[in-house]
């Protein structure tokens, strides 16, 4: 949809608010665009504003309630201007993004209550950095439009990396606040097994941890099994909340992770489920493969008693054959997740002998209680998989004399975790790499003797990108043993289903990967049946995409709407965020290994309550929103919060365009003879403006680094500015007057505190400047001039400066002070000049948008039809943005009157 | 009577400006019971967006009839909380401010108890005047879609183009026979190096071209009536046939420029063959021929002495702004007509803000070289009995080394004056700041308004601007006409003052006090009485304590209610 004004405003600061204020009272319809989620720029930030002493807030509401109440004025806040046009008629053409604010902005009501409830605390840049907001937040107190924002930059990459689609970053920000059982519901909100997945994942989210790259990723996992353990030890209800009866019925078949999964949250839609399992107990690999020791039987047993108390009826013992005979029974779907029970066959002569098993069988039985004979034998374990670390750890543990893996590739080919890997070395399993079975020797009764084997070497990759492994002629050789354990491959059981659904050439069934229709509509398939061999977490995300499908397409909309996930966040840009991080030590591997175990017990110890806090407290909060939904739980208006919003783009069609994207602050870091960032009691301009500011976060003046209100002050000018060693040669304007104006309230709220100000040239050009700075001079601070050349910091957090006092002599001089503030100038907002396409707004060679007839045409730029509004076009205090301002506003009128026929004047 | 009032009160915190001295809950309280009083509460910032939106709410939900908002001064917020009545259906009359802040808050920071007493005592005042507000409907007057422009420098030019292409007729009037003003007579400025002269040629040329730009040189304002939308301006032409004409103008733009300071004889040195303002060495350098010379004699060595005239203790003390960039500017051109000349600036601080800091880098990398005087030891100029003109001065870049520099030529970098203008200032009544130049109405916000709705200043008559920023502020003068005048109607404050004809005795006491010529005489029923204009009137009040039969009230502040106003505040006991 097209919409037209007379003239977009790009930017809401003092001058962008003038212009559009200004061109509203002429008649003009004016679109104006803030990419923050208030109106208002920088000026409402300020404390108080030079020479008058007005405070900026007090002077700057009225401006932006006006703005966003001019009936004139279409106010687009949390937006952003991108590739505006100019068509060969001389009008523009925008298209407006409006970021999503996940908030409804008609709804809200700025109660704030998100903000309250978030657990998320990122740096407040509208505190320039001091304090944290929190993730839901409410720009300022004297924001326009008041609504509230959800800052989600993407997804987190724990959250992202998540086959499962569990909300990790979101569990891991709950257990920080504290909320354990909140979290414990939030991990609920995915799948039932969040004991089994706490101790049986292989947690890809901590692979891709941001703060790995710092000193180690977050104990994610281990978090998940804390919350599942307290939450099994406090015995609190599950709290879901579970729809109403549907009246409709599905029979799932198998109890795999898949299975579990996909009948908890059908479940919760309110369906009558019925899980159908084949074997005696329910749990499918979770409690018929995985060893007790990683994962205990009573804590699936747990994890499956979830989804019995959402009423799922688990039946055992029924092996399914038909599953049209299902639908016959009055099922409205059928869900297919039966695993891969069956090991791949060793395919090597001999493979009938006595003491030849499959892993999955091996494992089955010994979870099943039936007896292995592997006491006092040796045993070889063919495969590199999980399974084969599973069955060699298992047989150890059964007192086998010697454990061999024997796998055909290297160490690092194999398909196994490394920690399983290594974990088995160090409870004494041997490995014997590449070596492939070539015969099952055996005894006279039949029984096995040993395992002939070829040496293999490693060739050119294969399709797995591993490198193929090809044997060495005449390289055999016998491992002797009495068991083999074979683990090379798990494959599904579907020869019973071949006649209803298509099934492939390695037994896994077809399905259409997004909505896991089979070739029947009303049967779906999900987890390792339709992909072979995988893990939980694949199973687990499978069986929750099922049950989506299996219920959009029984209430008859479209199949879709599944995976809602942002884009990841860049981890470069996270960690951007911040000058430098405190260490935080990585939690210690919990995990303790004996050689030669004997028992059944966990190798892995939980976390303790402090344990996991401090674990939580080390999240970086990458995507920003964590997903916890504590704001969508406590936001009083339902349906306001909506974390499933997106941005919308719409164009709008202009005469005339005024960009007034203003400036941005020097970087202080950028000047590390000074030591912003790494000294915590060096702050810059702004920051002291915010501790004077009616809104000031501490209601005093103190220093950041201990808190204490300070005695001597120092004001380091031209921070940034007239500054060749920073590629700034020029004069920021401004700093000067600040700086004169915060020692003046510095000297007014704390009357012992001296203020000395190192300066270069003090600049006070303008109507009572000068008289400002006299009045300043007067109250008793202190000008030196001469620039500091370096600041170190003491160990009580003082600070000292080292300058020349140019007019005492010019010695160097060292002296101490308790806090250190950087006048820090203004650098080009470069965003101008990316706004357009098809032409270029030109720059000024300091890359600020040039005025090419600035003396006779202030605010004209190289476009027409464009013009510029303040300090976007170079260093401006507020008086002179409002005169440039008021001129561009004059500049555009005038443009319009020429291009357009009818004035647009109200009636 | 007054219990049938419905009022809402809020008293603000002003994030802590107020609250750090003021119990606001204790207000609060304090007021809940006043008669009338239908919501108290207290409010972070009554100014907020969202504040206003919850009086609209209770406005609403109540059916309140009047409002009080104690805050900050009126002059910030009146208009804002009258909008807040207005959109929620109460007469914005009805709206009382009080201030708690600047009256009471910032005042009284030593006395927390004593603040908060103040401030009760002050809410229930206003509380009591707006029991007894009246509704009162703004005068609502056509404008005429014309300006005035006084004075044809840079800025007043511009402001007259920019007027006639928002689509507004213009007469510009200037004093002098030629258009252009000081830019006019120079040859190369800062900051582009373009010539002054050209500037302004190009300038009256484009002029020339809108025919809805009627000029008068030699002109001058001689009277001004009328009020804000529609005033008459008359016009004196100074031809050898002096002729009054009288136009209609819906706003005033006053660009009447500065004078420069002009030092006193022996000033620095001023007087002595060789010592020369800024504008006399703008004059030689902008006239040299290939070199730079002065009566005859080649110059090979400037010194210049900068803030002469400006920040001044007990003179002029501003800073006239434009001086060390338009000095750094001549410098540099000096230096492009001959390289060799040596140039000697002695200055206190080198003010060339934002980008014309580059000027004063290349001068420095051009051989100008920068001396900083103590304040209290200025240089002395002097001219020895060899005859050499000498400037003695003490460096503090070089550990305050006493230097005397012999040099060709001394430029004063004289600062700007207001321009001297009596008779202009005393009809337009436009106030004047301490330094003498025209005053805005608020200088961050409102920088071209002044305290006369319609008569906006723009350029350094307002204070020290260069070029540029000169045809900036008119621009913006532009603007701000466009924005009153395009509407067509304006809408005036019905705070005026009116007279009971029957009580009025026409003893004209009331037209001596009048400072805007609001009242006259007129015959009503075979009376003579007072009638008071109300376009005119500027609800000053001067005429209602002069009046010996009371026959004046000022609306919005009638007797009554400024009674009980004191009345309320008097009962509140002294604590």
């Amino acid at each position: 949809m097209s919409m037209d004004y007379d003239v977009l405003v790009v930017g809401s600061g003092i001058g962008g608010m003038e212009s559009a204020l200004k061109l509203g009272d002429m008649g003009y319809k004016v679109l104006v665009v803030e990419k923050e989620a208030s109106v208002g720029g920088r000026m409402i930030l300020l404390s108080k504003v030079f020479p008058t002493l007005d405070c900026a807030s007090c002077i700057s509401t009225p401006k932006m309630a006006a703005t966003i109440h001019h009936p004139n004025l279409t106010v687009l806040t949390y937006s952003e201007v991108q590739g505006i046009r100019r068509d060969a008629a001389g009008r523009f053409h925008a298209k407006v993004r409006q970021k999503a604010r996940y908030v409804d902005e008609v709804a809200c009501t700025g109660c704030q209550q998100c903000e309250t409830a978030c657990t998320v605390a990122v740096p407040d840049q509208f505190n320039a950095d001091l304090v944290a907001r929190r993730a839901a937040y409410i720009a300022f107190p004297q924001a326009v439009p008041k609504k509230a924002v959800i800052d989600r930059q993407g997804s987190s990459p724990c959250t992202f990396a998540c086959p499962a689609g569990i909300e990790a970053h979101g569990y891991v920000s709950l257990i920080r606040s504290g909320e354990y059982e909140k979290a414990h519901r939030l991990v609920l909100d995915a799948t039932p097994l969040v004991g089994t997945l706490g101790r049986a994942c292989y947690a890809p989210c901590e692979a891709d941890c941001t703060r790995g790259s710092l000193e180690g990723t977050l104990p994610i996992r281990r978090l998940k099994r804390f919350i599942s353990d307290r939450h099994a030890e406090t015995g609190a209800d599950l709290g879901i909340d579970v729809a109403e009866p549907n009246g409709r019925r599905v029979a799932v078949v198998g109890s795999g992770p898949a299975g579990l999964t996909a009948a908890w949250q059908l479940a919760r839609k309110g369906y009558a489920v019925r899980i159908l399992e084949a074997a005696p107990e329910p749990g499918g690999f979770l409690r018929l493969a995985i060893p007790s020791y990683r994962l205990p039987t009573e804590v699936v047993e747990r994890d499956i008693d979830n989804v019995r108390a959402l009423g799922v009826e688990i039946v055992t013992n029924t092996p399914v054959r038909d599953l049209a005979a299902l639908k016959a029974e009055g099922y409205d779907a059928v869900l297919v997740a039966t695993g891969t029970p069956r090991s791949t066959d060793l395919g090597v002569p001999g493979e009938d002998r006595l003491g030849v098993l499959g892993g999955p069988e091996f494992l089955r039985k010994v979870k099943l209680g039936q007896p292995v004979d592997v006491a006092g034998r040796r045993v070889v374990v063919v495969g590199g998989g999980n399974v084969a670390m599973d069955a060699a750890r298992v047989a150890l543990r059964l007192g086998a004399a010697s454990v061999t893996v024997a796998y055909r590739r290297g160490r690092f080919e194999m398909p196994a975790h490394h920690v399983e890997a290594d974990d088995a070395e160090k409870e004494g399993v041997r490995f014997s790499f590449q070596v492939a079975p070539k015969e099952v020797e055996g005894d006279a009764s039949g029984a096995v003797s040993g395992l002939r084997c070829l040496r293999m070497v490693l060739g050119e990759p294969d399709a797995s990108g591993r490198r193929r492994p090809e044997p060495i002629p005449g390289s055999e050789f016998v491992l002797p043993c009495e068991v083999i354990i074979g683990a090379i491959g798990m494959t599904p059981d579907t020869a019973a289903f071949a006649s209803q659904v298509g099934v492939e050439r390695r037994g896994t069934l077809r399905a259409d990967p997004k909505t896991l229709q089979t070739d029947v509509p009303y049967i779906f398939a999900a987890g390792d049946v339709v992909n072979g061999a995988t893990d939980i977490t694949r199973a687990v995300g499978e069986g929750r995409r099922a049950a989506h499908m299996i219920d959009r397409w029984l209430t008859a909309g479209t199949m879709d709407g599944f995976d809602l996930r942002l884009p990841v966040v860049d981890k470069a840009q996270v960690l951007a965020r911040q000058q430098q991080y405190t260490l935080r030590p990585p939690t210690p591997e919990g995990v303790t290994l004996s050689a030669a175990p004997l028992d059944f017990s966990e190798v892995e110890a939980p976390l303790s309550e402090q344990e996991a806090h401090e674990a939580a407290g080390r999240c970086m909060d990458c995507g920003v929103c964590s997903g916890c939904h504590e704001c969508v739980n406590v936001c009083p208006v339902d349906g306001c919060i909506d974390l499933n919003a997106r941005d919308r783009e719409s164009e709008v069609e202009v005469g005339a365009v005024v960009v007034s994207t203003g400036y941005k602050l020097f970087a202080a870091d950028l000047k590390p003879q000074y030591g912003f960032g790494k000294y915590r009691n060096v702050i810059t301009g702004m920051q002291m403006d915010r501790l004077l500011a009616p809104t000031r976060p501490f209601n005093t003046i103190l220093r950041p680094g201990d808190g204490k209100v300070p005695e001597r002050i120092a004001y380091v000018m031209c921070t940034g500015s007239r500054d060749e060693t920073v590629d700034n040669p020029l004069c920021s304007k401004f700093c000067c007057m600040y700086s004169i104006k915060q020692n003046q309230l510095i000297m007014g709220a704390l009357p012992l505190a001296d203020v000395t100000v190192h300066y270069m040239d003090i600049r006070a050009a303008g109507k009572r400047y000068d008289e400002f700075y006299e009045q300043s001079k007067s109250m008793g601070a202190n000008y030196i001039k001469g620039r500091v050349a370096k600041i170190t910091e003491k160990e009580d957090g003082n600070l000292v400066l080292r300058y020349e006092d140019i007019e005492s002599g010019g010695q160097l001089v060292e002296a101490e002070y308790d806090l250190v503030v950087l006048a820090v100038g203004v650098q080009p907002n470069r965003d101008a000049a990316r706004l357009f396409v098809g032409e270029e707004l030109a720059e000024d060679p300091y890359y600020y948008v040039a005025e090419p007839d600035e003396d006779l045409n202030p605010g004209l730029t190289s476009i027409p039809g464009v013009f510029v509004a303040g300090a976007a076009s170079g260093a401006k205090d507020i008086v002179d943005s409002i005169l440039h301002a008021g001129a561009a506003a004059a500049q555009a009128a005038a443009h319009l009157e020429r291009t357009q026929a009818k004035a647009k004047v109200p009636a | 009577m007054t219990d049938e009032r419905r009022i809402g009160v809020y008293i603000c915190h002003c994030g802590g400006n107020i609250s750090d001295y003021v119990d606001v809950k204790r207000v609060v309280e304090a007021v809940q019971g006043e008669p009338g009083v239908i919501v108290a509460r207290d409010t972070i910032f009554a100014c907020a967006d969202a504040s206003q939106q919850e009086m609209e709410e209770d406005i609403v939900k109540h059916h309140l009839d009047g409002l009080v908002v104690a805050s900050c001064s009126p002059k910030l917020h009146t208009l804002t909380f009258r909008g807040v009545a207005r959109r929620a259906g109460i007469n914005p009359y009805q709206y009382t401010q009080v201030n708690i802040r600047e009256q009471d808050s910032w005042t009284h920071t030593d006395n927390p108890a004593g603040a908060t007493h103040k401030a009760i005592s002050l809410v229930k005042s206003g509380i009591a005047r707006t029991r007894l507000t009246e509704p009162l409907e703004p005068l609502v007057v056509e404008t005429t879609q014309r300006a005035l422009v006084i004075g044809a420098g840079i800025a007043g030019l511009r402001a007259a183009i920019g007027l006639a292409d928002v689509g507004l007729e213009v007469f510009l009037v200037e004093r002098e026979r030629e258009l252009g003003g000081w830019v006019g007579r120079f040859g190369a400025i800062y900051p582009h190096g373009r010539n002054g002269r050209d500037l302004i040629a190009s300038l009256v040329d484009e002029v020339r071209k809108r025919s809805s730009i009627t000029v008068f040189t030699n002109a001058e304002l001689m009277a001004k009536s009328g009020s804000f939308g529609n005033y008459v301006a008359a016009i004196r032409i100074n031809t050898d046939l002096p002729e009054l004409i009288h136009v209609e103008v819906g706003s005033i733009i006053v660009a009447t420029g500065f004078d420069s300071y002009q030092p006193e004889a022996g000033e620095y040195g001023y007087g002595i063959d060789g010592v020369v303002t800024l504008p006399e060495f703008k004059a030689l350098v902008d006239g040299a021929n290939g070199s730079l010379t002065y009566h005859g004699r080649p110059v090979r060595t400037i010194a210049y002495i900068y803030c002469v005239g400006s920040r001044q203790p007990g003179a002029n003390e501003y800073c006239s702004r434009y001086c060390c960039a338009a000095t750094t500017h001549a410098a540099l051109e000096v230096a492009a007509l001959d390289g060799q000349v040596h140039q000697y600036h002695l200055y206190r601080d080198i003010r060339t803000y934002g980008k014309y800091e580059l000027m004063y880098t290349e001068s420095r990398k051009r051989g100008s070289v920068y001396m900083k005087f103590p304040e209290d030891a200025p240089p002395e100029v002097s001219r020895d009995a060899a005859g050499r003109l000498t400037v003695t001065t003490r460096d503090l870049l070089t550990e305050g080394q006493e230097l005397a520099i012999p040099t060709d030529l001394v430029v004063l970098v004289t600062g700007m004056v207001p321009r001297k203008n009596e008779e202009l200032m005393s009809l337009l009544k436009v106030p004047v700041g301490t330094d003498g130049f025209f005053n805005e109405i608020h200088p961050k916000l409102r920088p071209v308004e002044t305290v006369v709705d319609g008569v906006l200043i723009a350029g350094a008559c307002q204070g020290p601007k260069n070029s540029a920023e000169s045809v900036a502020s008119g621009l913006a003068a532009v603007t701000q006409s466009a924005a009153i005048l395009k509407k067509g109607v304006a809408e005036l404050d019905p705070l005026v003052a009116t007279v009971d004809a029957d009580a009025c005795t026409w003893c004209d006491k009331c037209i001596g006090a009048c400072p805007y010529s609001a009242i006259e005489q007129v015959e009503v029923g075979g009376r003579q009485v007072a009638t008071i204009s109300p376009a005119t009137c500027k609800g000053c009040g001067g005429c209602v304590p002069v009046c010996p039969e009371d026959a004046i009230d000022l609306r919005g502040y009638t007797d009554a209610q400024i009674r009980a106003a004191i009345d309320s505040m008097l009962e509140e006991p002294v604590a």
